[in-house]
Parts: C-alpha cells; structure tokens; sequence
C-alpha cells in the first residue's frame, strides 16, 4: 500500500514537518518506508529515522512516496500523507 | 580598531567584553582499550542510563524555550529528541558496543558518521549536522561526566564569541546580562539568529573563520544593524551604534502639539512580541492568529489560543492588544479545513463570513478564549476585531454571538469579560457603512491592503495591475478619510493596519487625516514614532486637506513630495 504526494511545506522534509512526520510515524505499530517519487523500492528509508528522513534532502514541492506493506494501513498513510501537505504561516493584513 | 562583517540577526547593538565559549574542548575521549577488555554489558547499561537523562533534559530545554521564546523556537529540541532515539543510529552505536568499543566511543563515531552525511551540504542540511553536534555533545558530558559551560550565568556586559552556537546554548543566554553574541558560522535563518532574535539579544553571524583572531577579554561592538563586530571601537563608531538605540522610544509620543497617536506592532507569532517590544511598539494593534492555525493537523483548541492571548497580554502589560478573529479564506488555505476552491477566493468565503458560516465552530471556541482571557491579568487592554465585514447584519451576527458566548460561559460559571469591539474597515462596502457600524462597535481599523485591492479592483498578488495597487491613488485616501470621519462621529478611535501605516514618510498625512493609532512591523516603529514627534496637527490637517484635493496620483506625490 503507497501514497504520492507533493510535499507543501516551504521548509520541505526538514525542521518541523521532518520532526512531526518522524513522530507521527513512530505512533503507529508497522513499519512505514518514504522515498522520492522516482525511487526504487530498494531506495526508501525508514519513516520513523530523523536522520534517514532528512538526509533525504527532500524540498518543497518535490513529490514522495510513502509506503507501507503492513495490511489496513490506509488511515496511517493518510496522516502521515497529511503532515507533508499541510502548508506553513504567510503573512497578511 | 578592526571591523568585521557578519549577518546581523537585528538591528541591535550592543558593547562588552569578548568570551570565547568553547563546548567541545571540554570533551577529551578516554583512550581505547582493546575490544575484550570491555564490559559490553555495562557499556550498555551506560549508553542506556546517558541516553534517558540527555533524554529528560532535551524535554526540560524545550519546555523551559516554550515558556521563555515561543513554540516555534522550542520544536527544535523536539527534533532533538528524534536524533537522540533514532532507530538507525541507536541500533548502529548498540552494535559498537556490542563489538567491544566504550560507550562514548561508539556514541562519537556513529555521531561522526551521521554528521559527516550532513555536514558539507548547505542550509536545511548543515543546520540538521549542528542538530547532531548538540545531541552528540550532550551524550558525551553525561557518558564523560564533563560539565557543560554555563552560559545562563555570565558577568555582566559579556559578549559570547563562538565557532558556532547550537539551540541548547543559545537557549540557554540571558538577554539580561549579555551584551551580544558573535559567532563564526550561522546565517540569517539559523537556530541561534531566530533565538536571538526572539530574545532581543544583538548579535551577529556568520563572521568566518578571522572571528578566531580576537582574543579573550577585547572590548567589542556588537552592531546588528551595520552587521558588523567592531573590536576596540571608538568614540565615534559607539556613538554611531548608540544613535540608532537612542532611537527606539518606548514610551509613547505624542505629535508636538500633544495629540497622543498610539504606534503599534503587527504580530504574527509568540515569537515576535519580544523584537516588538525592544523597538518601542506601543502594543500590538494587529494579533494575527492565523499562525496558530497552521503548519498542524488540527485546529488548536480553546485552551492553546487562551495562552498566545495571555502572553500578548503578559508582553505587553501597559498597552493594547487587538486581535484579529480568524483570517482565513483568500490567499490563505488550510489544509485540514474544508474550503471550497474558488475561483475567485479574494472576493470568496473569507474571515468572518466563514466565522459565521462554515466555520462557526472554530469561531466560537477563539471567541470563548478570548472573553476569558479579556478576564485574566491585563485583560482590560485586549480588543477583538473582525475581518471582512460589508454590511450590518456581520456586525449585529458578530456581537451577538460574543454576547451569545458570555452567557455560555455565565452559566458554566467560568470567569470571562467582553472587551473593546471593532471590526476591520478592508472594503468599500465597509467604508461606506462605516458610519453605521462605529455606532455599535469601540473602534474601527483599516487594513489599506485589502482595501486598496478592493477599492482600486487591483488583485494585489497580480503583477500586471501591481501599479494600481497603491494607497495614495486619491479614491484610496478618500475612503480612508470617509471611515476616519465615521468613525470620530461616534466618538469610536480608529486606526491603520496595513503596511502605509508603516510608511514614515505618509505619518504626517495618516495624522492629518485623524488616525488615533498607527499599527506597523515592528521594524517600522522608530522611525514612526521620531515623525509623529515632529509632527504638528495643525498644518498635518492642512497637509490632509491639500492630498484629498488632489486630482491624480501625481499631485498626491507631489503634494506629498514624493518621488
């Protein structure tokens, strides 16, 4: 089971949304693996490693993959998809 | 005298004494016995009982950067803790040991190697190498048991000079006794910019490897607005610093003649309350809470808001806040809130008519935070203010469910308060019921962004109408003179809070059309405040009369004497 999404975030996968999706995905009991949209299977890292998620590198607007092999996993997916979409503070009067 | 140029974090100056604080010196690894002469076992229980303590105290440090800087600043000790229980670099660092190496062995070369991935890559990914230094150099002083330096107790007047300066360090400074911080790499966006920042404390990065060259105990300058550190600086280049500081009025100023004219800040986060005070705002005079609002999957519930209120309250306990009830819609989506996609957002569902609409829910949870905090210390200086209104039923819909959430919290029996009421004056329906609505409302405050957009039909985020976007086009000053004058026959105050209130050189104007409060960045507010000094109502009304006369854009510069 995979999820593809355009990361929002101006900061991409690093500071906060890196932090809080490294949480979020050490909530949930399975494993879940992220990559770049273009990666090979073999490419992904652990989602629940700060220093595999940020090494990434990966930017706003570039597009990932999440992934997860264990059964039902559709709604962990689906929160972890919704950190990276969740777009950061502009200023306004 | 030398001079060296860095990133100034502010425009903060500051004079001291150079103290060179050196973190890592402090930590000498033991020598490496040979693999079977290790315990494993106890290296184990070693690495263990370091990692739970390094664990607790990056908890203290965040909560403790919560309360004294902001949220924000404290999630960087949240990553903090992520690298600390990293699966792969625990399990790595396990596995030295395991192989026969001392826990602070495997702890400084598995921390090498992850630091070695980040370190030659720039922005996000070296500030995530000085993340990995910090969490390392803790593990390190528990496992060696080597005291850190102690940077919250410094003599006074001290300059902090150091290679680099990681979150816990600069965390940790007191903006009470440190004259300034000085260090070699960083740049505008590092951790320890936006703390110093956020604490008011002058400083400057990113000066290069010549910082090395000067010497333990040199008086130094430490000069954010000229970016610069300045070694034995004289008479003239102190005075030069001490202008610009003699410049920050935090008291309040009244024209010459004795009008009191309110200058205020606009606030976007926790975080900016501190710089808007070192620069003399006379309170906040727009408290956007959107920032609460996003960059989450949630909305923050009553008791998160009630707290960003009380500490606008707490910051700045002699002045007025104004917050605005939430602002989103327009250019401004979240992500975790159902909004229709529009094809013409601006002229869409925004502010309060989602506040009344689709969101009503997330309205009156700020709306029950808010009467509270207006009953909690200071209380009586908080003000709410609706945005986007165009006609009376908003603002009779508005003030009764404020009236509404009064009496829910009556009878549960929680303490509350109704404070000032006004709305945002942003459209031209707005202005032209504005005569109307100051009759029911406290104030009014116009926001010359939108409404300028709005009045001159000019999308502010299009290049191609970019000149029609601007507030000196005479149909923009005549509405604005059209609410200022509803809003005086009401005997309401009224006030600006769009970025022509920060402009110094239309406060003359601004006064002259009667404006009681002017709300700006912070940066703005020095230079605001010196004009309303030298300003005289008398001929600023002459001045207004002569702009609103004019027949062009042109004649308003002219007038104006303006480029």
């Amino acid at each position: 089971m995979e999820r593809t999404v355009e990361v929002v975030p101006e900061a991409g996968i690093h500071a906060r949304p890196a932090s809080r999706f490294v949480q979020k995905a050490n909530e949930f009991e399975i494993e879940v693996s992220i990559g770049r949209a273009d990666a090979a299977d073999g490419q992904l890292v652990s989602a629940k490693s700060m220093l595999s998620v940020t090494g990434l590198n990966i930017e706003h607007g570039e597009s990932v993959r999440i992934v997860t092999d264990a059964p039902e996993a559709s709604e962990a997916l689906e929160e972890l998809a919704a950190i990276l979409t969740a777009p950061t503070e502009s200023e306004n009067v | 005298m030398t001079t060296l140029s860095g990133i100034g974090t502010s425009p903060l100056s500051g004079v001291g004494h150079a103290r060179w604080y050196r973190p890592d010196a402090a930590i000498t690894l033991p020598e490496r016995p040979a693999a079977e002469e290790v315990d494993s076992g106890a290296e184990q229980v070693r690495f263990e009982t370091a990692r739970g303590t390094v664990r607790e105290a990056l908890k203290q440090a965040r909560d403790q950067t919560a309360e004294r800087v902001g949220e924000q600043e404290a999630a960087v000790f949240e990553a903090h803790q992520q690298f600390l229980d990293d699966p792969q670099l625990v399990e790595d660092i396990e596995r030295s040991i395991q192989s026969g190496m001392l826990a602070p062995h495997a702890v400084a070369d598995r921390f090498e190697e992850a630091i070695k991935q980040f370190e030659n890559m720039d922005g996000m990914m070296a500030e995530r190498a000085a993340d990995l230094r910090d969490v390392r150099d803790r593990l390190l002083r528990e496992l060696l048991d080597v005291e850190g330096a102690d940077l919250s107790t410094l003599p006074p007047d001290t300059v902090v000079l150091a290679k680099r300066l990681t979150p816990s360090d600069t965390a940790k400074l007191d903006p009470e006794a440190i004259a300034g911080v000085v260090s070699a790499t960083g740049g505008r966006t590092s951790h320890a910019a936006i703390i110093t920042r956020a604490l008011a404390i002058p400083a400057v990065v990113g000066v290069g490897e010549e910082l090395f060259e000067v010497a333990e105990g040199t008086e130094v300058l430490v000069d954010g607005e000229a970016d610069e550190l300045v070694t034995e600086p004289g008479a003239s280049r102190r005075a030069e610093a001490d202008s610009l500081d003699a410049s920050i009025r935090t008291q309040r100023v009244t024209t010459a003649d004795e009008r009191a004219i309110e200058v205020a800040a606009n606030v976007g986060s926790v975080m900016e309350f501190e710089p808007a005070r070192a620069r003399g705002a006379d309170g906040v005079g727009l408290f956007r809470m959107e920032f609460l609002f996003l960059d989450r999957e949630e909305p923050p519930d009553e008791e998160e808001q009630y707290e960003a209120v009380s500490e606008a309250l707490a910051a700045f306990p002699d002045n007025r806040v104004v917050v605005r009830t939430l602002d989103v819609g327009g250019d401004k989506a979240v992500s975790y809130l159902d909004m229709p996609a529009e094809t013409n957002p601006f002229l869409g569902q925004r502010g309060l008519r989602l506040s009344l609409g689709k969101f009503t829910d997330l309205f009156e949870t700020q709306l029950r935070a808010l009467l509270r905090a207006a009953a909690s210390d200071n209380g009586d200086k908080l003000a709410i203010m609706f945005p986007m209104i165009t006609h009376m039923d908003e603002v009779e819909a508005a003030l009764a469910r404020v009236e509404a959430i009064a009496n829910d919290l009556a009878s549960e029996g929680i303490k509350h308060a109704i404070p000032e009421l006004g709305i945002m004056i942003e459209t031209p329906a707005g202005v032209f019921s504005a005569d109307r609505f100051a009759g029911r409302l406290d104030f009014l405050s116009i926001g010359t962004n939108d409404l300028t957009q709005y009045v001159m039909a000019a999308d502010r985020e299009n290049n191609a109408v970019a000149d029609l976007h601007d507030p000196l086009y005479p149909a923009v000053l005549r509405a604005i003179d059209y609410a200022v004058t509803a809003a005086d026959k009401h005997d309401a105050w009224v006030g600006m809070c769009g970025e022509m209130a920060g402009n110094p050189e239309l406060t003359e104007l601004l006064i002259g059309l009667g404006l009681d409060e002017l709300s700006m960045s912070a940066v703005s507010v020095p230079a605001v405040k010196k004009q309303v000094i030298n300003t005289d109502t008398h001929s600023a009304k002459e001045l207004a009369a002569d702009v609103l006369n004019c027949q062009s854009r042109e004649d308003v510069y002219e007038t104006l004497d303006l480029s």
